[in-house]
């Protein structure tokens, strides 16, 4: 096996194996070399960066449809990701179903069971016209791993501009300055990751806006354009 | 190696995987509206069978979901990333002992990439971000180049490429390997 130590060999090799003439036995066997060779995987990451808009410049054909909602299946998603409204009913249905299921629980056991990720603050964010526009939600920042906030439009979404970014701020309350959140998309369904560092926070948070801000966030730490939406957090939990 | 700085388009494909990794299933089918005409061309092309070719990017769709978080933008492009987990995940399909030949029937399939077509090469042209890779394509031994492509383009193995191409084996092994090493020098001078 010294001759896998000959960087021109590996090299020669990772490319190969990039474009698919390394087969059969010598490829299970690079395969396995590679779990446990950080080089040479990086070697061979480099060899993907180098071809790949070879792989992909060729055009694209739409798969068909079936194709997506094997997947959605698969993954334990429902039917609504790919249909807006028809979804609407769907989760509805499920409310009500489940409210039933629990008061069904809580007659028969005298407790309510707790649901799986009980929200621990909500602000619904409002535009300048006092019409709710986005709401954020987060569970008890404490005992997450991953401390993070959903965030969900509840009206028809502004666009937004070209080289403008939509940055969220935490506002403490008092006259404390207002703390980056970070940067949302135009999702209308997303999930933020949270500063660890700020987490133990969020609990404490007295209100989140959102300010349109040039392309990569605000460049000074503080809001720098337009305030948008904003709204008070309510402690629910 | 030297990045450029990376295009919207690849920015947002990073954002979706994050959310991804988070569970976010309207970012998912998202990720799956911007890269799945792309990626099921990649697997097409090399499986030459849709029936196939739909296993294989449902498979490869499950595996992103499952395993977005562990994505690093530091190490590839979020394209990239995907497009190797397709390919790789073809290249085993063709491994499997059952696999037949592919029939005349699926030809139409591969329609799309008839030579008189748009070829590649104009389109990697057309790309941006590719125009290097086609630069450097172009300087080679049109031999070098065709055997590296059919490789790559169409997953054919060594001697597959020697039956297509009409050439021994050891040639077309040869003409790969070196073709790979000078585009290699051509994209990155100066790297060893």
């Amino acid at each position: 096996m010294a001759s896998y130590k000959d960087p021109q060999l590996r090299d020669g090799l990772a490319a190969e194996y990039v474009i698919g003439t390394l087969r059969g036995r010598a490829r299970e066997r690079f395969e396995a070399l590679m779990r446990y060779d950080y080089e040479l995987r990086r070697t061979v990451a480099a060899w993907e960066a180098r071809l790949t808009p070879l792989a992909t410049a060729a055009g694209e054909i739409a798969p068909p449809a079936r194709v997506w909602q094997a997947i959605s299946k698969r993954i334990g998603g429902a039917q609504h990701v790919a249909n807006g409204l028809a979804g609407l009913g769907f989760w509805r249905g499920l409310a009500i179903a489940s409210t039933a299921l629990m008061l069904l629980l809580a007659t028969y056991t005298g407790v309510a069971p707790r649901p799986e990720a009980p929200m621990a603050m909500v602000a619904v964010m409002n535009d300048d016209k006092g019409q709710p526009a986005l709401v954020v939600s987060w569970p008890p920042m404490k005992a997450m791993r991953d401390p993070h906030i959903r965030i969900k439009v509840v009206q028809a979404h502004p666009a937004m501009e070209p080289g403008t970014s939509w940055e969220m701020w935490m506002l403490p309350g008092g006259k404390a300055a207002p703390i980056s959140l970070g940067l949302i998309t135009t999702d209308r369904d997303q999930v933020m990751k949270v500063n660890p560092a700020l987490a133990p926070k969020m609990g404490d948070a007295w209100g989140i806006a959102m300010s349109v801000e040039p392309g990569r966030g605000s460049p000074t730490g503080a809001p720098t354009g337009p305030v948008i939406f904003k709204g008070q957090c309510v402690k629910i939990l | 190696m030297n990045r450029t700085a990376p295009d919207a388009f690849t920015l947002r494909l990073a954002e979706l995987l994050a959310q991804c990794a988070l569970k976010n299933r309207i970012s998912f089918n998202d990720l799956y509206k911007l890269t799945a005409a792309k990626l099921y061309g990649v697997a097409l092309r090399i499986l030459k069978r849709p029936d196939w070719a739909e296993e294989v990017l449902q498979e490869c769709y499950v595996n992103i979901w499952n395993h977005a978080g562990d994505y690093r933008v530091a190490k590839s492009a979020p394209l990239t990333w995907m497009t190797s987990i397709v390919r790789n995940r073809c290249l085993d399909w063709l491994r499997r002992p059952q696999t037949e030949a592919t029939g005349e029937q699926y030809d139409v399939a591969v329609e799309a990439w008839r030579d008189d077509a748009p070829g590649p090469m104009e389109q990697l042209v057309a790309s941006n971000e590719a125009a290097a890779l086609a630069q450097c394509l172009r300087q080679l031994d049109p031999k070098q180049r065709q055997s590296i492509m059919l490789a790559f383009f169409n997953g054919l193995s060594h001697s597959e490429v020697a039956r297509h191409m009409n050439q021994p084996l050891g040639t077309v092994k040869t003409w790969v390997r070196r073709g790979l090493e000078r585009l290699k020098s051509c994209l990155a001078p100066g790297e060893v």
